[in-house]
């Protein structure tokens, strides 16, 4: 799928394997199914884009991924085993920064640390790092309502990368922010992907975005979810932030948007259901 | 410097309200003593000693019982707070506890502890009890779901997220209740010494002054001090706050 990428990657990056996974959650309303008998694999070392209307059960994905979920049915593997959470083997970034208030940026950056019992004095030099590859240094000793929004998911983005974990799971991380922000993260990312060749999965509402970062592109179906197709993205890296003149960018994001329309008529009233469900929880 | 200044002219004002009201009402000081005849016995009461000794009593009542129902409260609360069996079990007898009047109660906890200094405590402990624990529960549960999916992605444990988490969350609110709580301290010090028979305390004083000698400044003086107690207590927790709580 992506021939000029290898396999897996020496320094440290795992695969991710998920087969027939069927996620249900029961509630007090009946139950609902997220994900349904979902396959897919990401090779080591490989940037994934996963994309897909509200709902489909892109979260969820990474949420088992990172072990704070238990499939229903099937089975997740992270390098093999099944994962858990806080394993060290995936770092998470969310839609929100999810920063701690009453800590400094430094502090919440060193958090993963924290949790996993390092003492004090590595703690601060790791986090301290963290903040310069994110270009945030400065900002180390400021509280998070004192950071602009970019500096906050800048902050997160730290905290993801601080313990260095082979697999990096990105939520919608940048869709809060606006969109010459928005560029420069995804330049960043990019940069900081061909540094250390970890697997990163992104979920992403964005054609533009995903054809920016990904080797491939999984474009989910609505709720139930699962992989409608898969777009191969083989533009040549680093590539520039603005893909658009690009007319092999342009077939490929053409190519995604087509197979997002078709996997919307396909269930189209689910959709119509499930952009009324994000609304409520937005 | 500003603060101070307003605060002494209210009380100014405030004494001086008390004193047009004497003289206009032409009361008798065994119905309303005026401020500086207040003030005469103060002297008087803190000169022999008098005042100290009963205040001093009710003081460590006070400090004793409070520091008691806070702790288990703040250990109660937390356990309310995480667990909705806990709270299903033990919140109808806490409901029920507080819904007796403390007033009714003391004679009985008077009866249990031994007619003294525990007994009071007790008192105490059991009227702050109430507002702390639930402040606790509530603070507790406020914490943040998305913070604490973080935690749990890296791997945070129950014990941890409550550190990290839910008990910064809770301060705040736990505060409510502890300002709520302090002030009661004095309410149940005074109850309780009301309802063990003779000794010493500010409550004691206050029937003594009353039914044996009408000595209505020295009721005055006893209730000040009592004010100023849970003025004193109330400042106590808010700077403890301030300090603790960032903002």
């Amino acid at each position: 799928m992506t021939p000029d990428r290898p396999a897996a990657d020496a320094a440290g990056a795992l695969p991710i394997a998920i087969a027939d996974v069927t996620l249900r959650f029961g509630g007090r309303h009946g139950t609902l199914t997220a994900l349904d008998a979902c396959t897919l694999d990401v090779p080591a070392g490989s940037f994934t884009v996963v994309i897909g209307p509200n709902g489909c059960g892109k979260s969820t994905l990474l949420r088992l991924v990172a072990g704070l979920l238990q499939p229903t049915a099937g089975r997740v593997r992270v390098g093999g085993d099944a994962p858990r959470a806080g394993d060290g083997r995936t770092g998470l970034a969310f839609q929100q920064p999810r920063l701690v208030p009453w800590r400094s940026t430094l502090d919440n950056v060193a958090l993963p640390l924290e949790i996993a019992g390092l003492p004090a004095d590595d703690r601060r030099g790791a986090a301290t790092a963290a903040l310069e590859r994110v270009g945030l240094a400065h900002a180390a000793g400021l509280s998070p309502r004192e950071l602009s929004g970019g500096m906050a998911q800048r902050a997160a983005l730290a905290r993801a990368l601080i313990t260095d974990p082979p697999i990096l799971l990105l939520d919608e991380p940048f869709s809060a922010l606006d969109a010459l922000t928005r560029e420069t993260f995804d330049a960043e990312l990019q940069r900081l992907w061909l540094e250390r060749r970890r697997t990163v999965v992104l979920v992403t509402h964005s054609v533009p975005e995903a054809i920016q970062l990904a080797d491939r592109v999984l474009v989910m179906t609505p709720r139930p979810g699962r992989v409608a197709r898969t777009v191969a993205v083989d533009l040549p890296r680093p590539r520039p932030p603005d893909l658009a003149a690009d007319p092999r960018a342009a077939e490929l994001a053409g190519a995604v948007r087509e197979a997002l329309a078709e996997a919307h008529a396909v269930e189209l009233r689910a959709w119509a259901d499930e952009s009324a469900d994000a609304e409520e929880t937005a | 410097m500003r603060r101070i200044g307003g605060a002494f002219l209210s009380l100014a004002a405030f004494l001086a309200l008390w004193k047009a009201v004497t003289v206009i009402g032409g009361y008798p000081p065994y119905i309303l003593p005026p401020p500086e005849a207040v003030a005469a016995r103060a002297g008087e009461a803190i000169g022999s000693g008098l005042l100290w000794r009963h205040a001093s009593l009710t003081l460590l009542e006070i400090v004793l019982g409070f520091a008691l129902g806070a702790g288990a409260a703040l250990v109660t609360g937390v356990a309310l707070g995480k667990s909705v069996v806990v709270e299903r079990v033990l919140s109808p007898y806490i409901v029920a506890a507080q819904a007796v009047p403390i007033l009714a109660l003391a004679p009985l906890l008077d009866i249990w502890f031994g007619g003294g200094f525990l007994a009071r405590v007790v008192v105490c402990a059991l009227i702050v009890f109430f507002p702390i624990a639930i402040a606790t529960m509530v603070g507790i549960r406020s914490a943040d779901p998305l913070l604490d999916e973080m935690l749990r992605s890296l791997g945070a444990g129950p014990a941890q997220r409550t550190r990290l988490l839910e008990i910064p969350s809770a301060l705040p609110v736990v505060f409510g209740g502890l300002r709520v709580g302090v002030t009661l301290a004095v309410i149940g010090a005074v109850v309780a010494e009301w309802a063990s028979a003779g000794g010493t305390g500010l409550g004691v004083l206050i029937n003594i002054a009353n039914q044996g000698l009408f000595d209505t400044p020295l009721m005055f003086v006893a209730l000040v001090t009592l004010a100023v107690l849970g003025l004193a207590f109330y400042g106590l927790v808010v700077l403890v706050e301030r300090r603790l709580i960032v903002r």
